[in-house]
C-alpha cells in the first residue's frame, strides 16, 4: 500500500513539503466482522505526527469501527497496524491510553458528578499510590493553558454543569493528561455552535503544532476543509482514497469518493419534473421546531404519496416526526391536516387525527416484550379504543387478512414477539398501525436491522398502502432505498429542512451533497433573507462548477425577478435563467441579454481559501442597481466570522 | 437478561403458566409435608383458618400486584393500613358503618393518589416516595389516635367477617370475589392490559396511544384503598383500631407477589400467582404455629422458603433457557 501511494503525486507533495515526517500510525488492510456484517475489509489509514487527518465516509462506511480499533475499544480480525514503527499491541482502551492513543467521542465518557479536575485525571485514579491534589492542580492548569483555556474553566466545577463544548474541552484535557499524542475526534463538532467549533479548531491546531497526530472523523465537509491537512475516504468498510492533500480538494471531490460515482453524472440527466400526484396536501407541516434537534422543518404530503425524509443520522428527522406525533413537545410551527390546524400533544391525540408512527427503535419504542404477538399487534388498536373492554374479537377478520397479506404465520399469535426474527417483528409493528387505518403513516427507518427478503416485501407494503390512499412518510438514512421507494424527498440537515425535490431529479450523490451538514447554513440563509429583502431580489447560495451548479439555498423577495432556482436543485449553467452571470462571474452585476435581470456573484471562501460556494443576487435590471462593492464587503464579513475570534497565537 | 433468554426459548405463555404451576406445586408439596407433620393441619377448621388468615394480607397483595406490574413498589401499604384503621375507628364514632368504611377507603385512595402523582408526574422513584409516605402515614396514625388503640368499635362491624354465605365466611368470600374481579380486570380490559404494557415498555405503550400517565397512577390509588379495606376486615375481627396495625405488612405483600411469579421490573406477573403466593406464606406460618415453633424462628423459615423457591425457579429457567 505504501509503495503504491508513493506514486500518488499528492502524496509526494506532502512528503516534499514536510521535513522528515514519518507515519506515526499505519494501518493496512484491516478487516473486522460483527456477526454476519463485514464492517471493515481492506481499510487503510496512515497518520503522521503534526497533522490533522480527516477520516470521511457515508453512514456505515466503517469510520467509527476503524477509530474504535485504533483506540483499543475493539480488536481487528486481520490486517497489520504499526504504531511508532512497532507492531500495534493494543488490546484494550487501557493499553491504548498507556501508549498515548485517545478517543474523544461524540457522547463524552465523563463522569457528570465529578469535578473537572477529577475527570481530567480519572485514568490515574486506577493507579497505585496517593494522588497529590496540589500536584494535579498544577498539571491541570498547565494542560488547560496549553489548550489556551486556563482560567476559563474552573477546575472544581461539576462536569454536569458544563456546556457541550466545555465537556469536549475536558475530554481533550483528559487525553493530554495521559500524554496522548494520537487523538481521534469522532464527530466532535455536531453538538457545538459555530463559535465553539472555531475554538475547538484553535485547540486542534495548537495540538498539531505540538506534534500530535489528530484524526478528525466528520460528515461536515466545510469543517474538514477548514481544519485537516490530509483526508482518507472510506466506503463500505474499505479505504477508497488515502492521504489526499486537503489543499487540492473541493467538496465535490470528497463526495465523489464517498459515493463512488462521478459527480458529473448527476447533471447529465434533467428529467422533466413529473407533476407528482397533484392532489391537495393531507398533512402540511410549516416551520416545525422542537429544540434542540429540530429547528425549522416544513414539508407536505399528499394522499397516496410516499414522501421521503432524507438526511444523515442526527439531522433531526426522527425528532421532527416525534414532535409531529406528540411524542415530544413542540416549540413552534403549524401542522395542518386537510387544511385545518391541528395540535396533537400526545400520541393518542395524533392517532385520533389519523396519524400513525412506526418509531425508529423497534426494541425500545415499539415492542412490548411481555406481550404476545397478538397483543403487540393490537396495541395501537387498544390505544385508539374508547371503552373498557379490549374489542379484540371485532378485529379477528382484519387480523387474519393482514397477516396473510404480510406473509406472517397466522397460527403463532400466542407466542412471544421476541421469538420472531427482526424482519417479522417489523412487519408485526407495521401491521399494528395498518390495523387502525391511519390517513398518514410515518415509518422511521422501517428496514433497519431487517433482512433483504423482508426489506423488499416492506417496500411492496408501502407502495400498496399508498395506492390505497394513505399518505406515507418514510425516514431512511439509506439514500438508495429512499430514492427507490419515495416519489419525493425532503432533505434535512442540522434540524432544518433544506430541500424538497422529486426523486426523479435526485441521485444518491446529490442527496449526499445536500444532506452534508454545513455549520454555515443557518447564517447563510439568514444573510440571503436579509439581502433579498433589502434589494428586492432573489438571493441564492450555490456550489458552482465550470459547467453546472448546485443550489444550496435561495430566497426571493416579493418583487424579485424569476430566476427559477430552488434549494437542492442542480442545473447546467447554460440552462439556468442567468447563464451570462454564471459564465462571467465578475464582481459586478452582470445583465442577461434578453431578460430584465442582472446578477452579482460573489465567492465565499474560508480562511484557508477553500470554496464554500457562491452567494448570488439577482435583481431587476430596469431600476438602479445596488452597490456591488458594499455587498461584496458584507459577504467577506460573513466568511470572516468563521475565523477564530480572540485567538492569541 | 436470563429471563429474556427463557422467554425466547419457551414462549411467554409457558413461562408465565409454568411459574404459577410450579408455585402451585410448591403449595401442594408444603401442604402434604405439613399434614404429615401435624395431624391438625388437614382439618376443615384449619383449612378455613388458613383462608381466614389470608384475607388481610391477600387484599393488600392485590393492590401490590397492580403496583409491581407497572414496575413500581408501594412500601407505604402497612402504614396506610394503620392510618386508615384509625380513620375508620374515628369515623365510626360519628357516622354509620358503610360511610365510615367509605371514608377510610377514600383516605387510602387519596394517599395512593398523592404517591402516584409524585411518581408518575414528577418522575420520583417509587421506592423513595412510598418510603416517605410510609413514615408520614404512621406518624399521622399516632397523632390522630392519641397514641392509643381505639376500642370503641361497634360490634355490628364484625358482621362483615362472620356472616356466613354458602358455608363460607363473608371475608373469605370477599377475598375470592376480589381476586376474580382483579383477574378479569387485568386480563380482559383495556386498563388492565395497559398496566401490563406500562410495566413492560412504557415508551412503546405511549407511542401506541395508551394513557401511560393515568395507568401509572391508578395502581397506587387501588393499593391505598385496598390497604384501608384490608384493615377494615382486621378491625372487624379484633374490634380495636391500633395505630401500630399493619406494621411490616408491605413486606408480606411484596413477598407474596414475588413468590407468585411477578417481576419487580414490571410487565410480568399474575393475580392468580399472587393468590398462590399469599396462601403459601399463610400456610407456612400456620404450619409452624401448629408445630409450636417459636415465632422468632418463623421469619427465618419464611425468608428461607422465599429465597429457595425463587432460586430454584431461576436455576430451572437457566437450564431450560440455554
Amino acid at each position: 500500500m505504501r509503495a503504491g501511494s508513493k506514486k500518488d503525486p499528492q502524496d509526494m507533495s506532502v512528503a516534499s513539503e514536510s521535513t522528515v515526517r514519518q507515519a506515526m500510525l499505519a494501518a493496512s488492510d484491516i478487516a473486522k466482522r460483527f456477526g454476519s456484517t463485514q464492517a471493515l475489509a481492506g481499510a487503510n489509514l496512515e497518520i503522521q505526527s503534526g497533522e490533522v487527518h480527516g477520516l470521511l465516509g457515508a453512514n456505515g462506511a466503517g469510520k467509527s469501527t476503524l477509530s474504535r480499533i485504533i483506540s483499543g475499544h475493539i480488536r481487528h480480525d486481520s490486517g497489520s497496524i504499526t504504531y511508532r514503527d512497532k507492531p500495534f499491541a493494543i488490546r484494550s482502551t487501557r493499553d491504548a491510553l498507556r501508549s498515548g492513543i485517545a478517543l474523544v467521542a461524540q457522547e463524552t465518557s465523563l463522569a457528570p458528578d465529578l469535578s473537572v479536575l477529577e475527570n481530567i485525571f480519572m485514568p490515574e485514579f486506577g493507579t497505585r499510590g496517593r494522588l497529590s491534589y496540589s500536584d494535579l492542580n498544577t498539571r491541570a492548569h498547565a494542560i488547560l493553558s496549553r489548550l489556551g483555556h486556563d482560567h476559563v474553566l474552573a477546575l472544581d466545577t461539576e462536569v454536569r454543569r458544563l456546556s457541550a463544548a466545555q465537556r469536549q474541552l475536558v475530554e481533550i484535557a483528559k487525553a493530554l493528561a495521559l500524554d496522548a499524542n494520537l487523538v481521534i475526534f469522532d464527530e466532535p463538532t455536531s453538538s457545538l455552535s459555530p463559535s465553539e467549533v472555531d475554538s475547538l479548531f484553535d485547540i486542534m491546531s495548537r495540538m498539531r503544532n505540538d506534534g500530535c497526530g489528530l484524526i478528525f472523523v466528520s460528515h461536515r465537509l466545510e469543517e474538514v476543509l477548514a481544519i485537516t491537512d490530509r483526508v482518507t475516504v472510506m466506503r463500505e468498510g474499505k479505504t477508497v482514497a488515502g492521504n489526499l492533500d486537503t489543499s487540492g480538494l473541493a467538496q465535490g471531490d470528497i463526495i465523489r469518493h464517498m459515493v463512488g460515482k462521478d459527480l458529473g453524472a448527476i447533471y447529465a440527466r434533467r428529467d422533466p419534473v413529473a407533476p407528482a400526484s397533484a392532489g391537495p396536501a393531507v398533512l402540511e407541516v410549516r416551520n416545525l421546531a422542537a429544540k434542540p434537534a429540530v429547528r425549522d422543518v416544513s414539508f407536505a404530503v399528499r394522499r397516496g404519496e410516499v414522501l421521503g425524509l432524507g438526511g444523515l443520522i442526527g439531522a433531526g428527522r426522527s425528532e421532527a416526526v416525534e414532535a409531529l406525533f406528540g411524542l415530544r413537545p413542540r416549540d413552534g410551527g403549524t401542522i395542518q391536516m386537510h387544511g385545518k390546524d391541528i395540535n396533537p400533544r400526545t400520541p393518542a391525540e395524533a392517532m385520533r387525527l389519523g396519524i400513525g408512527l412506526v418509531a425508529e427503535d423497534r426494541r425500545a419504542q415499539n415492542i412490548v416484550p411481555d406481550f404476545t404477538v397478538k397483543e403487540n399487534l393490537l396495541l395501537a388498536h387498544m390505544g385508539m379504543r374508547n371503552g373498557v373492554g379490549l374489542g379484540y374479537g371485532s378485529r379477528q377478520v382484519k387480523i387474519t387478512e393482514l397477516l396473510t397479506r404480510l406473509g406472517l404465520p397466522p397460527d403463532r399469535l400466542d407466542t412471544s414477539l421476541l421469538t420472531y426474527s427482526g424482519g417479522m417483528q417489523q412487519k408485526v409493528i407495521i401491521a399494528r398501525w395498518l390495523l387502525v387505518e391511519p390517513t398518514v403513516l410515518i415509518l422511521d427507518e422501517p428496514t433497519k436491522g431487517v433482512d433483504i427478503g423482508t426489506r423488499s416485501s416492506i417496500y411492496a407494503i408501502l407502495r400498496d398502502i399508498a395506492e390505497q390512499g394513505v399518505a406515507v412518510i418514510v425516514i431512511s438514512s439509506d439514500f438508495s432505498e429512499l430514492l427507490g421507494v419515495c416519489e419525493r424527498v425532503v432533505v434535512m440537515s442540522d434540524g432544518l429542512s433544506i430541500a424538497d425535490l422529486p426523486s426523479s431529479v435526485l441521485t444518491e450523490e446529490k442527496l449526499t451533497l445536500l444532506a452534508a451538514p454545513r455549520t454555515s447554513t443557518e447564517r447563510n440563509v439568514q444573510f440571503l433573507q436579509s439581502v433579498s429583502k433589502e434589494f428586492a431580489g432573489t438571493a441564492f447560495w450555490a456550489l458552482l462548477g465550470t459547467e453546472e451548479l448546485i443550489c444550496l439555498g435561495a430566497v426571493s423577495s416579493v418583487d424579485a425577478p424569476e430566476i427559477d432556482l430552488a434549494p437542492g436543485q442542480a442545473a447546467r449553467n447554460d440552462q439556468t435563467a442567468i447563464p451570462q452571470a454564471l459564465a462571467k462571474r465578475e464582481s459586478r452585476f452582470v445583465p442577461e441579454p434578453d431578460k430584465a435581470v442582472a446578477t452579482l456573484l460573489l465567492p465565499m471562501r474560508n480562511k484557508r481559501g477553500h470554496d464554500l460556494g457562491w452567494i448570488g443576487l439577482s435583481v431587476r435590471n430596469d431600476r438602479p442597481l445596488p452597490d456591488a462593492d458594499e455587498i461584496a464587503i458584507r459577504v467577506a464579513t460573513l466568511t470572516n466570522a468563521e475565523a477564530p475570534i480572540g485567538v492569541d497565537q | 437478561m436470563t429471563t429474556y433468554t427463557a422467554i425466547k426459548s419457551n414462549g411467554l405463555a409457558r413461562i408465565l403458566g409454568s411459574l404459577e404451576v410450579r408455585m402451585l406445586g410448591l403449595a401442594l408439596v408444603l401442604g402434604v409435608i405439613l399434614s404429615l407433620l401435624s395431624p391438625y393441619f388437614l382439618t376443615q377448621n384449619n383449612l378455613l383458618n388458613i383462608l381466614d388468615q389470608s384475607v388481610v394480607i391477600g387484599i393488600v397483595a392485590v393492590g401490590m400486584t397492580f403496583v409491581i406490574l407497572t414496575g413500581g413498589i408501594d412500601l407505604s401499604v402497612g402504614s396506610v393500613a394503620g392510618l386508615t384503621g384509625i380513620v375508620l375507628g374515628l369515623a365510626l364514632q360519628v357516622m354509620p358503618i358503610p360511610l365510615a368504611i367509605l371514608a377510610a377507603a377514600f383516605t387510602g385512595g387519596g394517599i395512593g393518589l398523592f404517591s402516584g402523582v409524585l411518581i408518575a408526574v414528577f418522575g420520583l422513584a417509587p421506592f423513595v416516595v412510598t418510603l416517605g409516605v410510609m413514615a408520614i402515614a404512621r406518624s399521622l396514625a399516632y397523632i390522630f389516635s392519641g397514641q392509643t388503640a381505639i376500642s370503641a368499635i361497634p360490634y355490628e362491624l364484625s358482621n362483615i367477617v362472620y356472616t356466613s354465605i354458602f358455608g363460607l365466611p363473608a371475608n373469605v368470600l370477599f377475598l375470592l370475589a376480589l381476586y376474580a374481579l382483579a383477574w378479569a380486570y387485568l386480563t380482559y380490559t383495556k386498563g388492565g392490559r395497559t398496566i401490563y404494557a406500562v410495566g413492560s415498555n412504557a415508551e412503546a405503550a405511549r407511542a401506541a396511544g395508551l394513557n401511560v400517565l393515568f395507568y401509572s397512577i391508578l395502581p397506587y390509588v387501588i393499593s391505598g384503598a385496598l390497604a384501608a379495606v384490608a384493615i377494615t376486615f382486621s378491625i372487624a375481627q379484633i374490634l380495636s383500631a391500633d395505630p401500630l396495625a399493619g406494621n411490616q405488612m408491605e413486606l408480606d405483600a411484596i413477598a407474596a407477589v414475588v413468590i407468585g411469579g411477578a417481576s419487580l421490573y414490571g410487565g410480568r406477573g399474575s393475580i392468580l400467582g399472587t393468590l398462590i403466593g399469599v396462601i403459601i406464606m399463610v400456610m407456612i406460618r400456620n404450619g409452624l404455629n401448629l408445630m409450636s415453633v417459636s415465632p422468632f424462628w418463623q421469619g427465618t423459615a419464611i425468608g428461607s422458603i422465599i429465597i429457595v423457591a425463587l432460586l430454584a425457579d431461576r436455576l430451572i429457567n437457566w437450564r431450560s433457557g440455554r
